[in-house]
């Protein structure tokens, strides 16, 4: 045994960096809402990027450890404690069988992601451990978390009891390249970007939008002013992605997310620059956002650099566990 | 045919859907010969791989394309995006396409359905037909998938008798049962789980057009044609799957 669940939180599933190659049969990549934070908390604890973490919404779960494992908790705003002490995020930790694994709330920020050493032992279907609810497959039987539900992790590589030379954690400066100006969404044209009405297009980059109770995993509904195509148009179905933006008939905006449909009819007016997806995972409803547009030149180079900075991170990260292993292989 | 062949590739209009997708789009319409071009340049952008391709997904009368915009780029430095690397591929593919034959002659798939959906009286009635002539008339057509999208497994299929098209309910239900067979102007399909929806439901199929457990899960893909046949509760209730 591993883990127990003691309390299930309000929505805590296994998520990897999702499922890839079904769309074209209906099935979305799924998959983290922050693929970011999701990555760097399987590097922290020396995993591969394709291992499964729980993704956490709060309130949070309140977890019962039963043997020793090393974990790190990424994402914004929650305060992970082990009995009543406050343990850092994105920072590698050793938990203490037997212990308790809770999660406070401090700041702004909507998901954390808790990786364990050696990977949560998740179900997989079609190459991923993502939880697809709507078919009831992959990661935990196909559903969230509930009450005494028991989760096993992988094989510890390192020692894990003796360990005392865990890495240091991720600084805050290197979180702001990501997270900082957390409510301006930077964004792209799309396939009917050129639809909009001129004064439409406008709008869209000079005023806010709230963010609408009614979002989740499939999208966020976005509440502000009305906006128009230059004449009204009746789509056939068309394939969309995470980040795409679409505009409903009645003038508002929706944001696909992680769990968004594979096709859909909706003018796609606009995507979110793939960087700042996480982001956005990161905001809740109520809040605000303001969209920018930027040239599909600088996304690019904006997504080339991030994927560089987490390669950057996973080498340093599989370096210091590399040399954990080695070091205790040694004492054999 | 050749000539429309060509007439089709030139047309179709490329564009980045963000910067690790792009779409080829072929204006908006459903119609069986665009259809056939976008299943045809589906199977050759898949039969040869290009380097970071991620997948290719065919609609009615378009295909995104998703890729590893960092693999692509990292391959071809030289171009000013990963966007153009993959649209001058797209470009050479779509050149070389030769239509392949119609798949009028594929085998029919023969889909039992009981004929008792909630909107079936809504349908019938705008129409002015009794329940039975909307259930002849939605029998009467051979139909063709052209697509698959929306859910794991759901078939949009065409093209249903202009008598009884009807379109979208103006408030989607919150609550669709898996199974559900339904119209949507001149498109028809079938529920594989249960979901919100705004189809109008005139039927339910025991059948399971969607199966997580089976390596190809799905019962219709692209191209496939389909018939149905009316069953009554008790054949219902001794097939149903779900």
């Amino acid at each position: 045994m591993s883990i127990k669940i003691l309390r299930p939180g309000l929505v805590t599933t296994l998520v990897d960096e999702g499922r890839t190659g079904f769309r074209s049969i209906g099935i979305g990549p799924g998959g983290a809402m922050d693929l970011f934070a999701m990555s760097v908390a399987n590097y922290l604890v020396g995993n591969d990027k394709r291992s499964a973490t729980l993704e956490i919404h709060f309130p949070g779960p309140e977890i019962l450890f039963q043997q020793t494992h090393i974990l790190a908790v990424t994402g914004m705003g929650f305060e992970p404690r082990i009995d009543d002490q406050v343990v850092p995020l994105w920072t590698p930790f050793k938990i203490e069988k037997d212990s308790i694994l809770r999660f406070g709330k401090k700041t702004r920020g909507s998901r954390a992601y808790l990786a364990v050493h050696g990977g949560w032992n998740a179900q997989e279907w079609l190459g991923s451990f993502s939880t697809h609810s709507g078919v009831q497959a992959g990661g935990y039987r196909g559903r969230a978390l509930q009450k005494n539900d028991i989760l096993e992790a992988g094989i510890n590589k390192v020692e894990v009891e003796k360990e005392k030379d865990l890495p240091g954690g991720i600084p805050p400066h290197e979180l702001n390249r990501i997270y900082s100006a957390p409510h301006e969404i930077r964004c792209i044209a799309s396939a009917e970007t050129d639809l909009l009405s001129p004064s439409s297009e406008n709008e869209m980059f000079t005023s806010s939008f709230i963010i609408h109770r009614q979002s989740n995993r499939m999208g966020y509904r976005l509440e502000g002013v009305s906006l128009f195509l230059r004449q009204s148009v009746e789509l056939i179905s068309s394939p969309v992605d995470f980040g795409t933006i679409q505009l409903l008939p009645d003038g508002n905006l929706i944001v696909l997310m992680a769990d968004h449909q594979t096709t859909g009819g909706y003018p796609r007016i606009a995507s979110v620059s793939q960087v700042d997806l996480p982001k956005l995972a990161q905001l809740n409803p109520g809040e605000k956002i303001n969209f920018k547009m930027i040239s599909f030149f600088e996304a690019e180079s904006e997504l080339l650099s991030r994927e560089k900075h987490l390669a950057e991170l996973r080498h340093t990260y599989l370096i210091h566990f590399k040399k954990l292993l080695y070091r205790d292989s040694t004492f054999d | 045919m050749n000539r429309i062949i060509n007439e089709l590739a030139k047309s179709c209009t490329i564009k980045p859907l963000n910067e690790g997708a792009l779409l080829i789009s072929l204006g908006n319409s459903i119609d069986v010969g665009i259809n056939l071009f976008i299943i045809e340049l589906h199977r050759r952008i898949i039969a040869v791989p290009f380097p970071g391709l991620i997948e290719s997904v065919p609609a009615y009368s378009s295909l995104a394309v998703y890729f590893d915009t960092g693999v692509v780029k990292g391959i071809q430095p030289n171009y000013e995006t990963a966007f153009d690397v993959v649209r001058e591929h797209l470009e050479n593919i779509l050149r070389k396409i030769v239509l392949a034959d119609d798949d009028t002659k594929n085998q029919v798939i023969e889909i039992p359905v009981l004929y008792d959906g909630e909107d079936l009286g809504f349908v019938a009635d705008r129409h002015f037909l009794t329940h039975e002539e909307v259930i002849a008339i939605h029998v009467s057509v051979t139909y063709r998938v052209f697509m698959i999208g929306f859910l794991p497994g759901f078939a949009y299929m065409g093209s249903v008798n202009k008598r009884i098209s009807t379109p979208r309910r103006s408030s989607p239900r919150t609550f669709v049962p898996g199974g559900s067979v339904g119209i949507a102007g001149t498109q028809t399909g079938i529920y594989p789980q249960s979901s919100p929806g705004g189809w109008q439901l005139i039927g339910r199929t025991p059948l399971r057009i969607f199966d997580k457990e089976k390596s190809s899960p799905c019962l219709l893909n692209p191209g496939d044609r389909v018939r149905y046949y009316p069953i009554d509760l008790i054949e219902f209730e001794k097939r149903n799957e779900y």
